[in-house]
């Protein structure tokens, strides 16, 4: 092929004639129309599996040995849904933002491709499968990561991304490896007719294994530090469906392997769920409410959400174990509403920041500003995801987080230590992590987009083209259907809650009418009531403003009040480091921040300050203290290893007589 | 609990009140009993200053006549305003009396504010409140009592 490298030097040029334009035009609109009608035929799909008969494919001559197999259930089959729905909504976004940013050919190819194996994933059946699928998606993720591979920071990134999802694969291999060596098959029907044969112990190393690989998928703590290098660098559709899908199929593998194939296990598998869950949650809250980079922000606020999903899990778990069904169905019910919201409203978020990114260049709140006026479309998206990210009322998050609090609130622990110390715990790492996430989502929409413009890029913005306008849309209405109309989804929940372990057939979920009720816990709400009451509220209010004020003259128009100096400054505004500063004071110990002010005064007066320079530094300290360390000690032991590579050839000539001669000897 | 007992034993402070001077003018908002002002120091040596913040202590308490300082010109009736107008502050002044809603009072508080005081025809001054901004009320004395600028106040609170 004769296509130039992705985005190499002379990538531009493509873009700079009218005909390259044209030609860019045309491979985004392919690229774009093909990764939506792939997530159109995989929502098809999805739904029907959903609501119909599970689907079983086999392709015996795709791999040697063992073929490929395709099972959908209707578990797998929402996670096809809901990466087919999150793929639509960007396919139709990328067509705009690849002309607008004048994508390179070969990540245009990819995109469609990393849809396909997200596809593919939750359709797996086998072992062997799975692990394709696994492998296809991380490799077509990890190439569109380096879509901007000029820039530095992107190829940090992206080894970063690379060294961490390679890891986890390494770990689910063992894992699954194992697990079908005990189980004696490959297909997962097999191993889950064989699982009481499974010894213990390999039990709970592939328990292990698999939520280390897996949680490093889902963003989880303390494999979370590829989401805030990766999500940020790689371009802005790309950055949607990373975080909104693929994230994903971390919490479709802690499902499908550990509570469906190996389930159920002890009761310290639920305790660890909900502590990776718990902190990863606080964890990321926190980290989000003191970013100033819009898209880190929400980066972080992906490790948040799959923290509360896990916790979510873990308490169904735990609360199945302990025979508290009821209960444990409305958390797992939690989980996957969670897990469905936040793909709609983290969809939405990348995409707008990736829109505000496109028209000013930016991602640096204490630079932005001022987009209400100049990006009205893209304001009103980024505050519908803003409102599902905090958990209120009118947000897509509210519903999910209410059932979560409810079912950790309702748990029945009259004699039972574990459980009356983790739930109460629970409750509180939860009400902390939505009032930071407030916090956090206040500050980035506040600071990113009212006020005025805190730079000249900020004011040059202008409107994100149609085709981005409309697939934002599309998330939109799907966040508002999450937050004022989960009974439109009720039907499909229930018949994923029928097969999903610790709910099984016989236990009523809780019924998502109108009215949210819970089976034999008392409470019970409306979301679309709320919503409606609130609408009313504020018509009313807005009513009897102007009602009220009919006799009042005309408004004057006054100058702004600059506390008796000329004109105010943008300079002079919030910024999103002072929002985020009191936080930063009150979570010294945990976030370590690294902030040094320094004064310099006139030669002639010490009294008379000539500036102050601020500078803050946050680093993870997760990060410092655990992957430092490791980074370390692995490039001593590579350098150590790096003296038997001389460069002589024939050294590495009798190194493979020697290996030759140790495994003929091993295997005699 | 030691305060309560101070509380006892201070016992009230305040001056009794003199007798209610004439309303020279209509109070600002057409509410007999609140004066909500600004403060501004165009240009002063704080002698004004310092018996202002006597007016409005415990002693003298010129809250119970319904007049009270406030933070910004958008929540006030009126300015207070203090000293000869020097050329910097001469700006500054006028925004802040553009800030206040109308109607509004201008009070001027001290000699320098009414005439120019012993600062008038100074290279840095542009001359008394009167020249810059409309005045309402003029209290003069260099500076004037607590008793006299709360007596001024009165004219305008209508208490």
């Amino acid at each position: 092929m004769t296509t130039p490298l992705p985005d190499s030097p002379t990538a531009p040029v493509l873009g700079e004639g009218p005909r390259g334009i044209r030609l860019t035009s045309g491979w985004a609109l392919l690229s774009g129309c093909v990764t939506a009608a792939l997530g159109a035929v995989g929502l098809a799909i999805g739904l029907n599996v959903i609501f119909g008969a599970s689907r079983h494919l086999r392709i015996g001559w795709l791999l040697p040995l063992v073929g490929v197999r395709f099972d959908l259930d209707p578990l797998g089959g929402v996670f096809v849904a809901a990466t087919g729905a999150v793929s639509i909504a960007v396919g139709i976004y990328a067509v705009g933002y690849a002309q607008r940013e004048h994508w390179a050919r070969f990540p245009l190819i990819m995109l469609p491709l990393f849809v396909a194996a997200m596809l593919l994933v939750p359709a797996a059946g086998s072992v062997t499968t799975f692990l394709l699928a696994w492998e296809l998606m991380a490799a077509a993720s990890l190439v569109l990561v380096l879509s901007e591979h000029h820039r530095d920071a992107v190829r940090s990134a992206g080894v970063f991304y690379a060294v961490m999802t390679q890891l986890g694969f390494a770990a689910i291999l063992i894992a699954l490896v194992m697990l079908s060596a005990a189980g004696g098959g490959d297909a997962f029907g097999t191993i889950a007719a064989h699982v009481d044969s499974i010894p213990s112990g390999t039990r709970t190393a592939v328990f292990l294994l698999t939520l280390m690989g897996f949680g490093s998928k889902a963003g989880l703590l303390p494999l979370h530090a590829w989401l805030p290098r990766a999500h940020p660098e790689a371009p802005s559709p790309v950055s949607a469906l990373m975080s909104a899908a693929m994230v994903n199929m971390g919490i479709y593998g802690i499902i499908r392997i550990d509570l469906q194939l190996l389930g159920p296990g002890p009761h310290w598998w639920g305790l660890a769920l909900m502590v990776f869950g718990a902190v990863s949650a606080v964890f990321g809250v926190l980290q989000a409410s003191v970013a100033t980079d819009l898209k880190r922000l929400l980066a972080y606020s992906t490790t948040e959400n799959m923290g509360l999903v896990t916790l979510a899990l873990g308490a169904a778990t735990i609360l199945s174990s302990y025979g508290a069904p009821e209960v444990a169905a409305i958390a797992m019910t939690a989980a996957l509403l969670h897990l469905l919201s936040h793909a709609a409203f983290k969809t939405l978020g990348f995409l707008a920041a990736g829109s505000v990114l496109a028209a000013t260049g930016l991602r640096d709140l204490d630079k932005l500003g001022g987009l209400a006026r100049r990006m009205p479309g893209t304001t009103v998206m980024f505050g519908i995801a803003a409102l599902g990210a905090s958990g209120l009322p009118l947000g897509a998050g509210f519903v999910s987080e209410w059932l979560l609090l409810q079912s950790l609130i309702h748990s029945p622990h009259q004699d039972n230590t574990l459980l009356a110390l983790t739930m109460p715990l629970s409750v509180g790492a939860v009400a902390l992590t939505t009032g930071l996430g407030i916090a956090a989502m206040v500050k980035a929409f506040g600071v990113g987009f009212l006020a005025r413009p805190r730079s000249a890029a900020a004011e040059a913005a202008r409107e994100a083209p149609a085709s981005m306008l409309t697939g934002m849309t599309l998330a939109a209405v799907a966040c508002t259907v999450f937050a004022v109309a989960p009974v439109l989804l009720a039907p499909a929940l229930r018949q994923v809650l029928a097969v999903l372990p610790t709910v099984g057939g016989d236990v009523a979920g809780p019924a998502l009418g109108t009215f949210l009720r819970l089976p034999g816990v008392a409470g019970s709400m409306s979301p679309s009531l709320i919503a409606l009451a609130l609408v009313v509220a504020v018509l009313l209010a807005l009513g009897l403003a102007r009602w009220g004020g009919r006799h009042r003259p005309a408004a004057a128009m006054a100058p702004l009040w600059a506390c008796g100096a000329d004109k105010l400054s943008s300079r002079m505004q919030y910024t999103a480091t002072s929002f985020a500063e009191p936080l930063q004071r009150v979570f010294d110990n945990v976030l370590r921040p690294d902030t040094d002010v320094e004064v310099t005064h006139f030669a002639e007066s010490q009294y008379l300050v000539e500036k102050v320079t601020y500078r803050t530094m946050l680093a993870d300290p997760v990060e410092q203290r655990l992957y430092t360390p490791v980074v370390r000690a692995v490039t001593i032991w590579a350098q150590w290893v790096r003296r038997a590579h001389p460069g002589s050839v024939h050294l590495y000539l009798a190194y493979g007589a020697m290996g030759l001669l140790i495994v003929l000897l091993v295997a005699r | 609990m030691s305060w309560i007992g101070k509380i006892g034993r201070v016992g009230r402070i305040v001056e009794p009140a003199q007798d209610a001077p004439e309303a020279t003018s209509k109070p600002p908002t057409g509410v007999t009993g609140s004066l909500q002002l600004r403060h501004v120091d165009a240009g002063s040596c704080n002698g004004c200053e310092l018996e202002i913040t006597g007016a409005f202590s415990p002693v003298y308490d010129a809250e119970r006549f319904g007049a009270r300082l406030v933070a910004s010109p958008r929540h006030a009736d009126g300015l207070l305003a203090t000293g000869v107008v020097t050329h910097n502050m001469r700006q500054p002044l006028l925004n802040t009396l553009h800030s206040v809603p109308e109607p509004r009072v201008v009070i001027a508080v001290g000699d320098c504010a009414c005439n120019g005081g012993a600062f008038a025809q100074g290279y840095g001054v542009v001359g008394s409140i009167g020249d810059v901004v409309p005045v309402d009320v003029e209290v003069l004395g260099c500076p004037p009592t607590p008793q006299q600028i709360i007596q001024a106040l009165r004219t305008v609170t209508g208490r």
